[in-house]
């Protein structure tokens, strides 16, 4: 909505340029073509959508803007044609050429003008002649993209128009694309072609490379051998790509498993508690992920960016307390027997399912993504996504924060004590009950962090925690039960043999692969890749 | 050791007391409702137990069946697929219902198919499924691949024109056989084998970093590109949230997918999924009075108004009313004249038309194409010009192309071939 | 030889165990079968069954009893042994099928045939034959639980290591079974079965005489597991169990006995799933979910681990609430099973059973010591107690723990 609303002043700039009694007499003519929009089907709305765009009028655009964001509506009772926001229950109608609103009607009154996939791209190329001049230079490069991708040929005068007055280099660049796009797509001279050729072949990308496949099976001649050249050259350097994207994509994988496993590296390797109920840990941030997003929805849409931030000490909070019942309940009744905490804390993840499938459903939860959580950057030829981005930072900072309470806090020391030899920690006025409460909280509370990250990627169910909870244990077993950086290393090693093997292998035996690469690892050394030394090993 | 043997003897005496306090009430007619409640399915079949116990309630506000009260029997088999057969006939046998309302996944089907077979009671199966079968005791009222599948790559192939196919599936059942069926279809329709690409995925696969960007690259060999995904329910999530942050847009390469629906999306921000595709039966966005009284009763009943309606939840809806009038004019619950008087029988359906109970057990359906809205519902953009029957078996696959199905009286067959002219698939 | 050896297993624990077990085997049957309809005493086909399930749930519990119970070796991947015995017999009952399939192939099952299979993978051939499949039921889990432990064992893997890496293990074996292209069936598994032996798995006596196979295997296990921890070498696994070094270093081949009897378990496992699936009609994937095996070890802890009877108790039990639960309180069953885990953890940690040896010998030790005071004798208290050990003392549990007080170990 808000990028409507940058448009709609966009275009008001723009129109400040065409002369007012002009645009007096055109908005008439205008205002019957776009009204028009509201009749016959799709190969219909097609045809108007070309007659808008053939006036060649900038005002034209917000209509068309509107109508492929879905939000251009008819009134049934005239057939007039509005850009309908929804208001509450009812929506605002705005005239979408003179865009000014004109009152509010409710939702039986009006109807959506339907269009489908096919009628978006024309509309997006059709935008892309009609925005190339616009003063923002974002607008401009996504004009220019949308020409590229439309490969429009009757794109090229426009674009060549632009190109004369356009002075942002980098805007520049993408017209120059976007024009050889259209050249090649169009009859022109061969020599242009060539040209076009050689600027998709700079471009190096999978979008120039898509295009230039298609160039290579449509013409011939000389055309033909320099697409071919250019394929070739540009499958080179992806290939190259591609190892350090697989390197990502481990990276990433690797650091959701750390995050799943990093609380479970606590309440299992420090404390030796087979935690089964750690995945329900991770549920329960997830589901406060939610609850914070709701009250927001609610109550104040406008921090809906930071939801995350809102939520991660409520969810660490929500599960370290949850932790520290659980281990003030149950867990200090069982320690010396940890395949008993095994029984007990089944048990305890059982019931946890169950509760939240009976206060927030059974059904998946929506978890938004902030705008700064959405979408990707280019990296060379590898394709970052935001959300996968921050979630590898903000797992090692995880990492980092906890290996910083453990080691350079008096709590970090009890801890360490207390694991280590209980009664001379006892003996040295350590109260271990309560340093075994909060470690317990500790983890549970990490485990809930975890479960805010994890929501942005995953779903929002009662069975989120069951679908991490043997991985995680994978991961820490791997890396050395009681060793956090065993857990840290173990994790990135999974993550990135899992995606060097999936291209080769598929998604399933990849797993498989490593799960027997774990197994035989285990074997190599019993006691994980980082192995405690020391007394406590025997015990 | 004596107290073990008590132990043991009060555990004989529960399982004695508990077969035994479940001795049916003559007033009412028993109707089972079979769909799992816990586990890992629960997430789409707990809206359809809630379903088939508005349906019921609605059903005794008017009066009832032949007279008596409907009782709902609800049980919970967990997501585990031999505790289907087990409270199946823990339903059929001990609390004695006339017609069970359930399962989900093919697997549950297949695990409770013998067991209806041998107690010969009734199944109404919901759900979108494979096909190749063709059961007497269990009617299909979910989408067999021709209601579904083919129109979908149809409209894509038309309207779209898309040229080269990316078949993503989770790897069971479902989507090998759709996939293989679609793979036939499209060579068929002369795609070349190097513009297919398949793809499977284990269960609740959660990081598709690998396959959005193996989905990229295929889409990126200058021609139009369609992704067609029977990826099962909890691993979409996921899977979609992955498509738009890597930015794949509908307008460049649609996905269109068979086991999204509303109940799905549900979970997700769909701002960036506009344009993506579903072919189902029913859109909860259906302009019809029906559908809107229907949606009103669901939101009364369940008392939330964000909650959403979808295929499956339809399909019951048909299912429960076909069952209603055929005992109705058969006047009894009994197994064997349902079966006899159902086929033929025709309700409306909510989209505005009627569909029909046919002799192979599938009912007929219109088929519709939407795309998603930001709004998390469907824009309907292509509907079939009529009604589709459900095909048992598909002409598409090599074991099954001779076989038909007719459970009326002289044939009363599932797996007829019209080669051999014998009942019981393609030997002897 | 071999009549001794099972004869040394009989007391008066194995006497009323098998006392029960004998009337169950031949009361169940019967009263399905002979006593008519309408009767009280009649046993409805739905619960011969149901029963003829837990037996086979008993028999795996009673497998992974012993190698946990008396060996220290927590398997958290037994189901799986217990889905490889399924499938092989599923195999054979899938070959049965022949030309009955919806398709009428007569080799090919039906999911081949749709998924335009054209022959049968080699690895089918051979069940079509009862004897063939039969021995597989043994052999491929035993083979796998052989080879597995071999490496493991040797390698000292042990503790929470060995639990996780047998955990990888049965979750490789799901991740694979559900892979169509192995030619199992994929997710829907093997189902529709016709005939077992020529019989009619639907004919109720077919069920009968399933459910009394089931009640004889768990017998006879019960007795060469009972055999086995009365014997020398049950003392030298329970001295594996409780301190692998010392026995080690007083030259006991450590690897051999846990080799020994981790194989034999999971042969047992693999037979008791090969009475599991004619009984419930089907073997897929879901069989090797790491949840079921980590269920098993549940079954086991709640009737006492160490017990053997008090695992195949535990197995009914647990089995049995789980099947009244789903059915009476199909909305909350969870919070009632996973209420019961709690509790057994907290109020009885040796399980069911250990806790009334627990109370029993309490009440013996008084009434001999009382006895003692009165000058009229009676077995001394500590002989009682050692021919008892292996029975009733599971992992060496300091007394102080109950009562509160913490030793946390890096897991066991």
């Amino acid at each position: 909505m808000s990028n409507l609303k940058s448009i709609f002043v966009l275009f008001c700039l723009v129109a400040g340029l065409v002369s007012p009694a002009l645009a007096q007499s055109d908005t008439e003519s205008l205002r019957s073509l776009v009204d028009a929009l509201a009749k016959g089907k799709y190969a219909e709305t097609e045809q108007q959508i070309g007659a808008l765009v053939a006036t060649g009028d900038p005002a034209v655009a917000p209509a068309l803007q509107a109508l492929g964001a879905g939000d251009l509506y008819f009134r049934k009772s005239d057939g007039q044609v509005f850009i309908a926001e929804k208001d509450g229950k009812r929506f605002t109608l705005t005239d979408p050429l003179t865009l000014e609103v004109e009152g509010d009607a409710g939702k039986r009154e009006i109807k959506k003008i339907k269009v489908n996939n096919k009628l978006r791209r024309v509309i997006r190329s059709a935008l892309g002649s009609l925005t190339l001049m616009a003063a923002d230079p974002n607008v401009r490069v996504a004009a220019a993209e949308a020409i590229f991708k439309a490969q429009d040929p009757a794109g090229i005068d426009a674009l060549e128009t632009a190109l004369a007055a356009e002075t942002d280099d980098n805007v520049r660049l993408v017209m120059e694309q976007a024009r050889a796009a259209a050249v090649l797509n169009s009859d022109l001279e061969e020599a242009q072609k060539l040209a076009a050729v050689e600027t998709l072949s700079e471009m190096g990308n999978r979008e120039a490379l898509s295009l230039l496949i298609g160039v290579r099976s449509n013409s011939e001649g000389a055309v033909r051998d320099a697409a071919n050249h250019a394929v070739e050259k540009i499958e080179k350097s992806i290939a190259a790509w591609n190892t350090a994207q697989n390197v990502w994509y481990g990276v990433s994988l690797g650091s959701v498993l750390l995050l799943a496993a990093i609380g479970l590296a606590i309440t299992f390797g420090v404390m030796g508690v087979i935690n089964m109920a750690h995945g329900e840990m991770v549920m329960i941030g997830a589901y406060t992920t939610f609850v914070v997003q709701e009250i927001i929805r609610t109550s104040a849409p406008g921090l809906f960016d930071y939801s995350l931030f809102i939520a991660l000490p409520l969810a660490f909070l929500t599960a370290g307390l949850i932790g520290i019942a659980i281990e003030r309940g149950v867990i200090r009744w069982l320690y010396g027997r940890p395949l008993e905490t095994l029984l007990a804390t089944w048990g305890i993840s059982l019931i946890l399912q169950q509760a939240v499938r009976s206060v927030f459903g059974p059904t998946n939860r929506e978890v938004g993504n902030p705008d700064w959580m959405s979408g990707a950057f280019e990296l060379g030829q590898m394709t970052i996504t935001f959300n996968r981005m921050w979630i590898v930072v903000f797992a090692l900072l995880v990492f980092a924060g906890l290996m910083l309470v453990l080691k350079k806090t008096p709590f970090g020391l009890y801890t360490r004590a207390v694991t280590q030899n209980r009664r001379m920690a006892a003996s040295m006025g350590i109260r271990t009950p309560w340093i075994d409460a909060l470690t317990f909280g500790l983890g549970s509370g990490i485990a809930g962090i975890a479960g805010v990250a994890l929501s942005q990627i995953d779903n929002v169910s009662p069975n989120l925690g069951q679908g991490y909870i043997i991985d995680s244990f994978m991961v820490v077993v791997f890396g050395g039960v009681g060793n956090l950086w065993g857990t840290l290393v173990g994790a990135m090693t999974l993550g990135v043999v899992n995606k060097f093997l999936e291209p080769y292998a598929g998604a399933v035996l990849g797993k498989i692969f490593v799960l027997v690469f774990i197994i035989l690892f285990i074997q190599k050394r019993p006691r994980g890749l980082f192995a405690l030394k020391g007394r406590a090993v025997e015990a | 050791m004596k107290n073990t043997l008590t132990k043991l003897a009060l555990a004989g005496l529960m399982a004695s007391t508990m077969i035994g306090s479940a001795v049916a009430q003559e007033d009412t007619i028993k109707v089972g409702v079979l769909h799992s409640l816990s586990g890992t399915m629960a997430i789409s079949e707990t809206t359809l137990k809630d379903v088939m116990l508005m349906l019921i309630e609605e059903q005794n506000k008017n009066g009832g069946l032949l007279g008596k009260q409907l009782e709902a029997v609800v049980v919970d088999p967990a997501s585990d697929w031999p505790l289907f057969a087990e409270k199946a006939r823990e339903l059929i046998e001990v609390n004695e219902v006339d017609a069970v309302f359930g399962a989900w996944t093919s697997v549950s089907r297949k695990s409770v198919l013998p067991v209806f077979e041998e107690l010969n009671s009734l199944l109404f199966y919901p759900v979108q499924y494979e096909g190749e079968e063709s059961q007497r005791n269990v009617f299909y009222t979910g989408a067999a691949p021709n209601q579904q599948a083919i129109p979908a790559v149809d409209y894509l192939m038309n309207e779209e024109g898309v040229e080269r196919w990316v078949l993503a599936g989770t790897d069971y059942v479902y989507p090998r056989t759709t996939n293989k069926i679609l793979e036939a279809y499209l060579k068929s329709k002369g795609v070349a084998e190097e513009d297919i690409m398949i793809n499977y995925t284990p269960f609740g696969h959660s990081d598709w970093q690998t396959i959005v960007s193996d989905i990229k690259t295929f889409g990126s060999a200058g021609k139009k590109t369609a992704v067609v995904s029977t990826i099962n329910g909890d691993a979409n999530v996921p899977f979609y949230k992955e498509l738009a942050n890597a930015g794949i847009k509908a307008e460049d390469i649609p996905v269109v997918a068979f086991s999204v629906g509303e109940e799905e999306l549900a979970g997700l921000d769909t701002g960036p999924l506009v344009g993506h595709l579903a072919a189902w039966n029913y859109f909860q966005s259906a302009d019809t009075d029906a559908n809107a009284e229907f949606i009103d009763a669901w939101h009364a009943f369940i008392g939330d108004e964000e909650r959403v309606t979808n295929d499956p939840m339809e399909a019951h809806f048909i299912g429960f009313n076909m069952w209603v009038e055929a005992v109705e004019k058969a006047g009894t619950t009994d197994p064997d004249a349902v079966i006899d008087s159902i086929v033929g029988v025709s309700v409306p359906n909510l989209t505005g038309g009627y569909s029909a109970m046919m002799p192979n057990h599938h009912i007929t359906k219109p088929v519709l194409i939407g795309e998603i809205q930001d709004d998390g519902q469907f824009e309907t953009v292509w509907e079939t010009s009529g009604l589709v029957i459900g095909d048992a078996w598909s002409d598409y696959l090599e074991g099954s192309k001779d076989l038909i199905s007719d459970w009326r009286a002289p044939m009363s067959c599932g797996n007829f071939n019209t080669v051999t002219g014998k009942c019981g698939g393609s030997g002897s | 030889m071999m009549t001794s050896f099972l004869f040394r297993a009989m007391d008066a624990r194995a006497g009323v165990f098998l006392a029960i077990m004998a009337a169950v085997v031949i009361l169940v049957p019967v009263g399905n079968l002979l006593v008519p309809h309408g009767s009280p005493f009649h046993v409805p086909t739905y619960a011969v069954t149901l029963m003829g399930k837990y037996l086979t749930y008993a028999l795996l519990a009673l497998a992974v009893d012993l190698v946990w119970g008396y060996c220290g070796i927590l398997s958290l991947g037994h189901a799986a042994f217990f889905a490889l015995g399924g499938y092989a017999m599923g195999m054979y009952l899938m070959r049965q099928i022949g030309t009955r399939g919806v398709y009428g192939d007569p080799t090919l099952p039906d999911f081949m045939v749709f998924l335009n299979w054209q022959e049968l993978p080699w690895y089918w051939y051979g069940f079509d034959m009862f004897w063939f499949a039969a021995l597989m039921v043994l052999l491929v889990p035993g083979l796998i639980a052989f080879v597995f432990g071999w490496f493991a064992f040797r390698s000292r893997v042990t503790g929470v290591y060995l639990s996780i890496i047998t955990q990888a293990l049965t979750y490789a074996l799901l991740l694979a079974f559900f892979r169509n292209d192995m030619g199992f069936g994929g997710n829907n598994g093997l189902t529709d079965f016709k005939d077992i032996l020529g019989f009619d798995i639907q004919a109720d006596t077919t069920r009968a005489g399933l459910f009394a196979a089931s009640g004889l295997a768990l017998v006879l296990s019960y007795m060469i597991c009972r055999s086995i921890t009365r014997s020398k070498l049950g003392k030298v696994l329970v001295a594996v169990r409780d301190a692998e070094s010392r026995i080690r270093f007083l030259g006991y081949r450590v690897e051999h006995y846990k080799l020994f009897v981790w194989t034999l378990s999971a042969m047992m496992a693999g037979v008791a799933g090969a009475l599991y699936v004619p009984q419930v009609g089907i073997i897929n994937p879901g069989e090797f979910a790491p949840a079921n095996s980590i269920e098993v070890v549940i079954w086991v802890a709640v009737g006492g681990r160490g017990t053997l009877v008090g695992a195949v108790l535990g197995a009914v039990l647990v089995n049995f609430a789980k099947t009244w639960f789903t059915a009476a309180l199909p909305e909350i069953w969870l919070f009632a099973l996973g209420g019961l885990f709690v509790f057994v953890t907290l109020f009885l940690p040796k399980g069911i059973l250990g806790t009334l040896n627990d109370g029993w010998s309490t009440l013996r030790q008084r009434r001999n010591s009382s006895d003692q005071e009165d000058g009229t004798g009676g077995p001394r208290p500590q002989a009682k107690q050692s021919e008892d050990a292996p029975a009733s003392t599971p992992p060496p549990v300091p007394a102080m723990s109950r009562a509160g007080a913490s030793h946390p170990q890096p897991a066991e």
